[in-house]
């Protein structure tokens, strides 16, 4: 049956289709679509199975890699920095292997387009030796969910699937298996202390060594399974083309477009790889290039005189693949001579930059500039964290941003280096419980004089508005944990008025010089894209600028920066009347001559 | 068959809505094709650009100086993405009369939507619909139908198809008229 799906469909439809049945992860873009698809088809087909996010990926990926130690098929989502945060029990799970199926589904962001660093998750498989299957496009996403489930159950091991953005995000029509029968598997631990909880020395070497012998044996299987019918339909000549995942779709095109003839091998298990068996093909070809993003994983391993690619800069080193590179590379070997095929001619004039910025009505926007108002630029450090709040850096409130919960670590780390400052940390709920909690109590026990502003608006608003855990149930509660932590805690519940805002964060700077450890201010917030809760709060009062008293300041559009406010032909303030949605948040204090006032047609 | 087009928007805009609308497209009239879509940061009010590729490919990324389509459903936007467009290409664009035509050497079909909006003569919220019905009209080797947007239309959320029709429509009259 063929459905047009985007590849986080396809992966979602494709775990329904083998039976996962437990699936655990934290949202994280591009991967984020995954799980929230797992449970949209759980409630649509009415499936018994366990779809839930995680406070964190190493917490989501525990959970998992459990069920598939009790013989269930079950998998973890993640995006590759979740990675980073989940590779403590990665490390450990790759000595263990599981009884069921362990995917470990990690989507990889080329080219920066909403991480912080580029990371190759192939590369992180092949540390940890645990196989790793790399898609190209949604159909190799759909197809290759089974592929790793067989292969977890037959190696007893985790196997991670790495999906790109580009095939996260891309939509094609895929072929999808017709009238599944769903069939979960039921979990019956089996007690084997030796292996699920072996200790150093003895225990663990000799995993280690079982370990060696399984990844031995998954590059067999990969030569006679995966591999060697690609040699076998390959023609020898000039050019060996290497490659995995979105690097086959950027070589296939290029070599057409450049009218090149070339054997052209797709790795679907870039690791691990029977390099020696591939080497001895390498005899029947000039050049060996391989097509990879965004590391030299492939490349790597079958390193040889003849193999260029990222290593020996004949390919791109950092940054998404392009047909261009592969062009260059190409003309590097000496095997294209033609034109250049793409070529890139901007616009003549400067176009002006549209930089993300918080929505128009977001409660962030007004307490950051309150933070502003109150703690001053230069008096203070205000070291923040990853989700919407981010954004807040147009309005130059965000001096550091390093990883999920590191504002709370880093503001206990400058509050020590510089203590003349004022140290403010803002946090988002869903970061503060993923990472925030140990630095805060790490704070209170070293008594470390800041303040932690966690911006709560009860939603992951930046990667699709999943629910954190004080949303799903109402037994979670910030306030509580912070007191429980030993921080002096404040609680404020947000309001349009700007005034409110700024009134209660004197408050808090007043509290900040008596302080002797960290305080806390929970701002109960919401998010405008949440339509469950933003009817109670945005009340449709529309502000207009009375062209008169506008004199041109910037101060609206640098230090507030609501989207809708801009420059007219008049060099008059204007409000977009298709980007305001009625806040009325700037109608107090935010404009120093009083020209912002509510639009009485449009607040009918 | 081979069709490249760009959808260039900013958050907020529906760059992906039509992609998908396009996906659909191809589905039905059984073309192969791969897209794909910025998501995350790019949300926010940022740039979004987003691309589907009709026919035989393996790969959903448009390289500059490629694309058949351009549709910028925002002058500045539009202007940002024209070094993906085939010096033979078309440029469909919402933007004002005065935008520089004559810099851009594709052949460009340009309507003000926002004014158009701005007068309420249809719902700002359809101006991504809107400007595949100027496409519709104006573009010759567009490969899609009017009767396939429809149908693509409908089979995606038959609620609203009724009020997108009306923009689609409306917007082929427009530019017709012009």
């Amino acid at each position: 049956m063929k459905q047009t799906l985007m590849g986080n469909d396809a992966i979602a439809l494709g775990m329904i289709h083998s039976n996962i049945d437990m699936v655990s992860g934290y949202p994280g873009t591009p991967s984020s679509e995954i799980l929230t698809n797992v449970q949209k088809l759980k409630a649509q087909l009415k499936l018994d199975l366990y779809a839930q996010w995680a406070t964190n990926e190493k917490v989501g990926f525990e959970v998992a890699y459990a069920g598939a130690i009790a013989g269930r098929r079950a998998a973890a989502t993640m995006k590759q920095v979740g990675l980073n945060v989940a590779s403590d029990p990665l490390m450990s799970a790759a000595y263990i292997g599981n009884l069921g199926a362990f995917v470990l589904i990690v989507a990889d962001d080329p080219g920066f387009h909403s991480s912080q660093t580029e990371q190759d998750s192939r590369v992180f498989a092949k540390f940890a030796k645990i196989p790793v299957l790399d898609p190209a496009t949604p159909q190799d996403a759909y197809d290759f969910v089974s592929l790793a489930v067989d292969i977890s159950e037959k190696f007893q091991t985790p196997t991670m699937l790495r999906p790109v953005m580009r095939v996260c995000h891309a939509r094609q029509i895929v072929e999808v298996k017709e009238n599944h029968e769903f069939n979960p598997k039921k979990g019956k631990f089996q007690r084997e202390i030796s292996r699920w909880a072996a200790v150093p020395r003895a225990g663990r070497l000799r995993q280690g060594y079982e370990m060696i012998d399984r990844i031995n044996a998954i590059k067999e299987y990969n030569w006679e399974e995966l591999i060697k019918p690609e040699f076998e339909a390959c023609k020898g000549g000039k050019l060996l083309v290497l490659t995995s995942g979105t690097g086959y779709g950027f070589a296939k095109e290029a070599l057409e477009d450049l009218g090149i003839k070339a054997d052209i091998v797709k790795f679907k298990m870039p690791y691990p790889l029977p390099e020696n068996k591939i080497r001895e093909q390498f005899a029947n070809y000039e050049h060996i290039l391989v097509v990879e993003e965004p590391m030299a994983c492939i490349e790597e391993q079958i390193m040889a005189s003849n193999v260029h690619g990222r290593l020996d800069n004949t390919m791109n080193v950092i940054d998404e693949l392009q047909k261009i590179y592969i062009q260059d590379a190409l003309t590097k070997l000496g095997l294209y001579k033609g034109e250049n095929l793409y070529p890139s001619i901007p616009f003549k004039d400067e176009i002006p930059a549209r930089p993300p910025n918080l929505c128009p009505g977001c409660p962030h926007r007004d307490v950051y500039y309150s933070i502003m108002k109150v703690f001053k630029k230069k008096k203070s450090i205000y070291p923040s964290d990853i989700g919407c709040y981010t954004l807040a850096i147009n309005q130059e409130a965000i001096d550091t941003v390093l990883c999920m919960g590191a504002s709370v670590s880093m503001a206990s780390g400058f509050s020590i280096a510089d203590p003349e400052k004022y140290t403010v940390a803002t946090i988002g709920d869903s970061t503060f419980f993923h990472g925030g909690i140990p630095p805060l109590i790490n704070a209170v026990y070293q008594k470390h004089k800041f303040l932690l502003v966690i911006l709560d608006n009860s939603v992951v608003a930046m990667t699709g508005r999943q629910k954190p855990p004080q949303r799903q149930n109402g037994e979670v509660d910030i306030v509580k944990i912070a007191e429980g932590c030993g921080a002096e805690t404040y609680e404020y519940v947000y309001s349009n008025d700007l005034n409110d805002t700024i009134s209660f964060f004197k408050k808090m700077k007043e509290k900040y010089e008596n302080a002797t450890g960290p305080i806390v201010a929970v701002v109960r917030e919401f998010c405008v894209l949440d339509k469950e809760v933003v009817g109670q709060h945005i009340h449709g009062e529309f502000a207009k600028v009375i062209a008169e008293e506008c004199v041109a300041c910037d101060h609206c559009t640098t230090i507030y920066k609501c989207p809708p406010m801009g420059y007219n032909e008049e060099g008059k303030v204007e409000i977009d009347p298709f980007l305001c949605i009625g806040c009325g948040s700037c109608l107090n204090v935010v404009c120093p001559t009083e020209a912002f006032t509510v639009d009485e047609e449009r607040s009918k | 068959m081979r069709y490249q087009v760009v959808i260039a928007g900013f958050g907020g805009q529906g760059s992906v809505f039509l992609v998908k609308i396009l996906a659909l497209c191809a589905g039905n009239k059984n073309v192969a094709c791969l897209g794909t879509e910025n998501h995350g940061m790019s949300q926010r009010g940022g740039a979004v650009s987003c691309t589907i590729k009709l026919g035989d490919y393996s790969n959903p990324i448009i390289d500059p100086s490629q694309a058949d389509l351009l549709i910028g459903l925002e002058k500045n936007e539009a202007l940002r993405n024209i070094n993906y467009l085939k010096p033979s290409g078309t440029l469909a664009v919402n933007a004002e009369d005065s935008f520089p035509k004559d810099d851009v050497s594709a052949k460009v079909i340009q309507i003000d939507a926002f004014t158009k909006a701005k007068n309420r003569e249809f719902p700002i919220q359809g101006l991504n619909v809107y400007m595949l019905g100027v496409v519709l009209a104006k573009c010759e080797d567009f490969p899609f139908t009017l009767e396939d947007v429809k149908e693509a239309l409908v089979q995606f959320n038959p609620k609203v198809a009724q009020e997108n029709i009306e923009v689609l429509e409306k917007a082929i009259e427009d530019i017709k008229g012009k």
